[in-house]
């Protein structure tokens, strides 16, 4: 069993067969797990058997999700959580430490950078800005005290693609970690683990949860790290070697702070990972000929999507996504009130936030996700106020290029 | 010889026994799920045929459930 699809509808050997026989892995909306004796509840706690014990740390039915993302990714190891910036948080608390250092993407999703700049700063954390597409910058910021080099894969809303592999090799010649958002791109388009990244996190909200179902987050070990060079996990290497992050994660961070996917969250995000690459492949298609359309448009007087042969980043989203671009694509109008006009006039592409839902949705960046930032922030981070943010869904595309056409008729 | 296995006191025969046979031996659950540790040192899975266990180890087999596999 080879191909991506066929993997994440059948688990392959990675899933644990069901009691009963069930062909799906049942919800296991549980709190806790009955043992036959002191002993092996003890053994449970103290990690010396096999065996889920408390849902927060472990349930067969999130493991059973876990599984099936690991067998897709061929990681080292999967752990699943409440969302992506609870996967983002977990990460950078577990790599790094008060006084410690990141290097990070300086065009970033608006509440990574809040949780960098307003929730972390306070605790100790450093956070160095850099443009990822000139890697020199990247070297130039590291010293002793980096932990991780963060990024992702495609800029959500800046679309910034960046050589993910030339970062790697510039952060491996440091032991650095190079953690990657890949929330937009999802394993299906990018395997990570082939670029030298050491941790994928992800939003499974967003394409996985298979259609703005539920809230999840994901962070995959790729296995190819070897933390007892990251001074935060040395003391976890020298007891599980390989297995350091994860077992930090399980047995300490992830378990105390809580921050769990609930098991209903893992059975409506399993069925979602069944769906992907069909759903993935739909809203790519339908995003590249919106881009073109409303390229032609007067109305419209930029479009940015990767795909797009003007973007700066094709060539390079070419090579690493194998052809397809994903599902979100930006424009700007004459100025915010144009934005707000158009936003206002659309009849069925919905007006939320949120990306890679089934549906199409629209956005304006600037007053929404990046509203908490004063204007020159805003200009740094890559979010003007006459853009919109279009996440494309999966609707016949025919009826999103009407609806965006009515709209812009009435600028 | 007395090894202690996950806390307990454990008599083999043999005076020089490997990982792999205490693996066997104590019929670890999903082995390929398991981290193997001598005197609180972690063996690496490539090792377990040849690391040597002797009179006086202590050993533990320690798990972390979910998503995650040994190599």
């Amino acid at each position: 069993m080879k191909g991506f699809s066929s993997k994440a509808v059948h688990g392959g050997g990675a899933v644990k067969k069901d009691a009963h026989g069930a062909l799906r892995m049942p919800l296991y909306e549980n709190v806790t797990f009955e043992f036959e004796n002191a002993r092996a509840i003890q053994f449970a706690f103290e990690g010396r058997s096999l065996g889920h014990s408390y849902t927060r740390i472990s349930n067969p039915t999130v493991e059973d999700f876990e599984q099936r993302i690991r067998l897709l990714t061929d990681a080292r190891g999967v752990v699943a959580v409440s969302s992506g910036m609870a996967a983002i948080t977990e990460i950078v608390l577990v790599l790094a430490e008060a006084g410690a250092n990141i290097i990070s993407t300086k065009f970033l999703f608006g509440n990574t950078y809040s949780l960098f700049e307003h929730t972390l700063k306070p605790w100790g954390l450093n956070v160095k800005y850099v443009d990822m597409t000139r890697t020199e910058e990247v070297e130039q910021a590291i010293d002793e005290k980096t932990r991780a080099i963060y990024l992702e894969s495609i800029a959500n809303p800046q679309l910034q693609v960046a050589d993910v592999a030339g970062i790697a090799k510039i952060a491996a010649a440091s032991h650095i970690p190079v953690v990657l958002d890949g929330t937009v791109t999802t394993p299906y388009l990018f395997r990570s683990k082939d670029f030298g990244v050491a941790v994928e996190v992800l939003s499974s909200t967003k394409y996985i949860s298979g259609g703005g179902t539920t809230v999840g987050g994901l962070i995959i070990d790729n296995g190819n790290q070897d933390w007892g060079k990251c001074p935060r996990l040395q003391e976890a290497a020298q007891k599980y070697g390989p297995h350091a992050l994860l077992a930090h994660l399980r047995r300490e961070l992830h378990r105390n702070l809580g921050s769990c996917m609930s098991p209903h969250t893992a059975y409506q995000q399993t069925l979602g990972l069944e769906t992907l690459a069909l759903r993935i492949d739909r809203s790519c298609e339908n995003a590249l000929t919106l881009a073109r359309f409303l390229q032609s448009r007067p109305e419209v007087k930029a479009v940015n999507y990767p795909g797009l042969e003007t973007s700066p980043y094709h060539e390079l989203a070419k090579a690493q996504f194998g052809g397809k671009y994903g599902g979100i694509l930006t424009f700007t109008l004459t100025d915010k009130e144009q934005c707000y006009k158009f936003t206002d006039s659309l009849a069925m592409i919905r007006r939320a936030t949120n990306i890679n839902d089934n549906k199409t949705l629209i956005l304006h960046p600037a007053s929404t996700i990046f509203c908490e930032y004063c204007a020159e922030e805003k200009e740094g981070l890559g979010v003007p106020p006459n853009m919109l943010r279009l996440a494309v869904g999966i609707e016949d595309v025919g009826d999103i290029m009407d609806d965006l056409t009515q709209g812009l008729e009435t600028l | 010889m007395t090894i202690t296995v996950n806390g307990e006191a454990q008599i083999w025969e043999s005076e020089e026994i490997t990982v792999a046979d205490l693996l066997t031996r104590n019929k670890v659950e999903k082995p390929e799920m398991v981290s193997v540790q001598i005197n609180s040192k972690f063996v690496e899975k490539q090792d377990y045929k040849t690391k040597k266990v002797v009179a006086g180890d202590e050993v533990d087999f320690l798990y972390f459930m979910g998503g995650g596999k040994a190599r």
